[in-house]
C-alpha cells in the first residue's frame, strides 16, 4: 500500500500525536531523571569511565527493585571532557532538556563551578569530588554535597611527609587551575616560607612544551619539588625533570601517577612521593564494591573515584526515598539525614538503605569511598589519605592516615 | 640558565619546523590551510605506539610504520574529504579541516581511550655542554629536523617531482596544460607531508606524552611558525619555528608561564595583520 503523505495527512498524523502523546509523556514524568556528568576524556580521563558505571549500577539496581517512590531511574550520561566550557554545555542541556534533579560526577574544580552558577539557579543538586576550597563558598543555597576531602587538607598531609624527610628547599610548581592552588598555599603554610625557593611557578595544561618551566623550577636546585597536577601534564612536566637531570625528590598527588604514568615513564618513576585521599579498605561498603565491579581484593587501593560515584547515586536515592519527593530543597535536606549524625542505623548500600528507611528506621549510609559524613556546607568531612612511594614500579604505602 | 633556554628553544623549534614545512607544503599544493594537521600528527604518534609497544618491533622500525600510515591517511583524506570540496572556498576548507582533525582525534580516542602512553624506550639522562643540559634523544630530534628541512629544499629545487610541485603551487591550470598530472602531484605531496606529520607524531611522543591531543597541542605554534616564515615557503617554515620556538620558550623570562600559550596566537595575529605574506612569501595580488 502507497503511502501519501501529503501536507494534509502529515498534519492529521500530528494530531493523533498530540492526542496520544500525553501518555508517553505521563510514563517519562514518572521517572526521576538524574545527571551523571564525568570526565570521560582530559586530565580526568582515566577516572571518569570508573564513577559513570557506579552511577549506573546503582540506578540499574534501585530499577530492579521497582525504584524509589515508586519511581524507576531514568540516568543521562555526559562527558565533562574536564573541561568547563563542555561542561557547563552538557549542564544546560540535563537541566533544561533532561529535567535532572542532580547532576553527579564532575570531578575537577573548575568543571563543579563552572556549572553551579546554572545549577544554582535551576535549583539542582551537584555531587562531586573536587578540592577547590571555593566550592563551599560559592554554593549558597546548599545544594552542593562534595564526596571528596578539599586540596588543602591534601596539601597539609603531603606537607607532613615532606617535612619528616628533612628536605631543606623546596620549588613549587603546578597545574594553573582552583585544585591545585589552594594545595600549593597549604604545602608552603606547613613546610615553611623560607624553606620555599621561589615564587610558585603556574604552568597550563596541553602546552607544546614544558622546557623552560622545568628550567626555571630547578634553577636553585631545590632539595625537593611538589608539582600537584594531573597525570597528562605531570608525565610531560616529569619526563622534562628528568631529561634536564635533577635528581632530588619529586612529591605529587597520587592523581598524576597512576599505573599509565609508571608505564609511560617506565624504571624512571621510581622514587616518586605522593598522596591521595583513599576508600576505607577495611569498610564493607568497600567490600561491596569491589565486588559489585568485578574486582579482587588486592589489598591495595583501587578506584578511588568509582567509589565515591556508588556513594554518590546511593547517597542521592536514599535521600529522594526519605524526603518523600524530588523537590530538591527537601531531597538536600534529606542527604544530612542519610548521611550523618550518630544514634542511627548504619547501612553499607543503598539496597538495605531503602528497606530500612520504607520500615521507618533512621539510618546513616557508610560509603564505599569514606564513611559519607557532611559538615554544614556539604563538604565530606574526611577521608583517609594515603602516602606511597613509587620503588620498582610500584606504590610502596609510606603512610595511611585514618580519618 | 639562559642558554639553556636557548637549547630549550632549539629543541622546541626542531619539533615544530617538519611539519610547518609539510604544513606549507600542502597549502601549496591544496591552496588551503590544512587544520587537520593536528589530527594527522596525533595518528603518528599511535600508529607508531603500536608497532613500538603493542607490536614490540624496535624504535626505528615503528617510525617507518607510522609514516607510511599516516601518509596513507593524509592522502586519503585529500580524496575523500577535501578533493570533493575543491571548489569551495579556502574558508569551507578550513573548517572542514577542523572537524576532520576532531574526527581523527576521536577515532583515536575510540580505539585507545584518552590515557597517557610512552614509548617503550627508557627516558634519558642529559649531557652538559657548556652548562646546557640536552639529551642524545633530544640531539638526534635536532638532527633529524635539519636532514629533513635540506632534504625537503633539495627534492623542491632539484628533482622533477620538486619541480613539478613548485609548477603546480605557482599556477595549478598552467602546470595542467603542460602536461603535470594534478593527480599524481597532490597524491605525492599528501604522501610527503604525510609522512612528515608521522614523523612528528613521534617526536611529540617521545618529548611529551603519547595522547589523543598531542597533535592538536602543536597545531598553533606549528601555524604560527608557517605564517611567520610565510605560508608556501619551506625555508620560512623553518626560520618561522626557529623564531616561534625561541619565543614560546624566552617568554617566561618576562611573562608567567601561563601566558605562553598566547605566543603563538600573538604572532599569528601580528603577522596577519601587518604583513600577511610573512617573512618569506610572496604577496598575493588579487585582481
Amino acid at each position: 500500500m502507497a503511502i501519501n503523505l501529503t501536507r494534509r495527512n502529515a498534519l492529521k498524523l500530528g494530531a493523533a500525536t498530540a492526542v496520544f502523546a500525553p501518555s508517553i509523556l505521563r510514563a517519562q514524568g514518572a521517572e526521576i531523571n538524574v545527571g551523571s556528568l564525568t570526565p570521560n576524556t582530559g586530565g580526568g580521563g582515566p577516572f571518569g569511565p570508573n564513577i559513570t558505571a557506579s552511577h549506573k549500577r546503582v540506578a540499574d539496581l534501585v530499577n530492579g527493585q521497582g525504584g524509589v517512590l515508586g519511581r524507576q531511574i531514568r540516568l543521562y550520561q555526559e562527558n565533562s571532557e574536564t573541561n568547563p566550557e563542555t561542561a557547563v554545555r552538557a549542564a544546560d542541556k540535563l537541566i533544561n532538556v533532561n529535567g535532572v534533579v542532580g547532576i553527579l560526577g564532575t570531578w575537577s574544580s573548575s568543571v563543579t563551578l563552572g556549572i553551579m552558577p546554572k545549577c544554582q539557579t535551576a535549583g539542582v543538586i551537584q555531587m562531586c569530588t573536587s578540592s577547590s576550597s571555593d566550592i563551599p563558598m560559592a554554593d549558597e543555597k546548599g545544594l552542593v554535597f562534595n564526596f571528596q576531602a578539599l586540596s588543602p587538607v591534601w596539601g597539609d598531609a603531603i606537607a607532613k611527609l615532606a617535612v619528616t624527610r628533612g628536605y631543606g628547599s623546596y620549588g613549587l610548581m603546578a597545574l594553573n587551575n582552583d585544585f591545585t592552588k589552594s594545595m600549593v598555599d597549604a604545602f608552603a603554610a606547613v613546610v615553611g616560607a623560607d624553606k620555599v625557593i621561589k615564587e610558585p611557578l603556574y604552568y597550563n595544561a596541553a602546552q607544546a612544551s614544558y622546557r623552560s618551566e622545568v628550567t626555571s623550577l630547578i634553577e636553585d636546585e631545590p632539595d625537593a619539588v611538589f608539582i600537584p597536577s594531573y597525570v597528562t601534564d605531570f608525565t610531560a612536566v616529569y619526563k622534562e625533570l628528568y631529561r634536564q637531570g635533577y635528581e632530588g625528590a619529586v612529591i605529587t598527588t597520587g592523581l598524576s601517577v597512576g599505573p599509565k604514568f609508571k608505564e609511560a615513564v617506565g624504571d624512571a618513576a621510581d622514587g616518586v612521593i605522593h598522596g591521595l585521599p583513599v576508600p576505607p579498605l577495611e569498610s564493607p561498603a568497600y567490600g561491596e564494591y569491589l565486588k559489585e565491579a568485578g574486582l579482587e581484593d588486592t589489598g591495595n587501593v583501587q578506584h578511588p573515584f568509582g567509589t565515591a560515584g556508588r556513594d554518590q547515586m546511593s547517597t542521592l536515592l536514599l535521600a529522594i526515598e526519605k524526603a518523600g519527593t524530588t523537590d530538591t530543597a527537601a531531597v538536600a535536606k534529606a542527604i544530612w539525614q542519610v548521611t550523618t549524625g550518630e544514634g542511627k542505623r548504619t547501612v553499607y548500600n543503598v539496597t538495605d538503605g531503602l528497606a530500612a528507611i520504607r520500615a521507618g528506621e533512621e539510618i546513616n549510609y557508610s560509603g564505599a569511598s569514606s564513611s559519607i559524613e557532611f559538615d554544614a556546607e556539604g563538604m565530606v568531612l574526611g577521608r583517609d589519605f594515603q602516602l606511597a612511594e613509587i620503588r620498582g614500579g610500584e606504590d610502596v604505602v609510606l603512610e595511611r592516615l585514618k580519618f | 640558565m639562559n642558554l639553556q633556554l636557548f637549547v630549550n628553544g632549539l629543541v622546541n623549534a626542531s619539533l615544530i619546523a617538519p611539519p610547518a614545512i609539510a604544513f606549507t607544503l600542502l597549502f601549496g599544493v591544496l591552496r588551503f590551510p590544512n587544520f587537520a594537521i593536528g589530527g594527522y600528527i596525533t595518528v603518528g604518534a599511535f600508529m607508531a605506539y603500536t608497532a613500538n609497544v603493542i607490536f614490540a618491533w624496535p624504535l626505528v622500525a615503528a617510525t617507518l610504520f607510522a609514516m607510511a600510515v599516516t601518509a596513507l591517511v593524509v592522502w586519503l583524506s585529500d580524496v575523500v574529504v577535501f578533493a570533493p570540496l575543491r571548489n569551495q572556498e579556502p574558508v569551507t576548507l578550513l573548517v572542514v579541516s577542523i572537524a576532520f582533525s576532531l574526527i581523527l582525534e576521536n577515532l583515536v580516542r575510540l580505539f585507545f581511550a584518552s590515557d597517557v602512553r610512552g614509548f617503550d624506550i627508557p627516558l634519558e639522562r642529559p649531557i652538559k655542554v657548556m652548562g646546557a643540559r640536552i639529551t642524545p634523544e633530544q640531539l638526534d630530534i635536532l638532527m633529524l629536523a635539519f636532514a629533513i628541512t635540506v632534504a625537503v629544499h633539495v627534492v623542491l629545487r632539484f628533482t622533477r617531482f620538486g619541480k613539478a610541485m613548485r609548477a603546480v603551487a605557482d599556477n595549478p591550470v598552467l602546470a595542467q596544460v603542460r602536461g603535470l598530472s594534478l593527480r599524481w602531484i597532490t597524491a605525492g605531496t599528501c604522501a610527503l607531508a604525510g609522512a612528515i606529520f608521522g614523523l612528528t607524531g613521534v617526536f611529540a611522543g617521545l618529548d611529551l606524552v603519547i595522547e589523543p591531543l598531542i597533535g592538536w597541542n602543536l597545531t598553533i605554534p606549528i601555524f604560527a611558525a608557517a605564517i611567520l616564515g610565510g605560508i608556501g615557503s619551506p625555508m620560512g617554515a623553518l626560520v618561522g619555528a626557529i623564531c616561534v620556538g625561541m619565543a614560546e620558550e624566552l617568554t617566561i623570562l618576562v611573562l608567567p608561564s601561563t601566558y605562553k600559550i598566547a605566543v603563538g596566537f600573538l604572532i599569528i595575529a601580528v603577522f596577519l595583520l601587518l604583513r600577511p605574506q610573512g617573512l618569506f612569501g610572496q604577496p598575493e595580488i588579487k585582481k
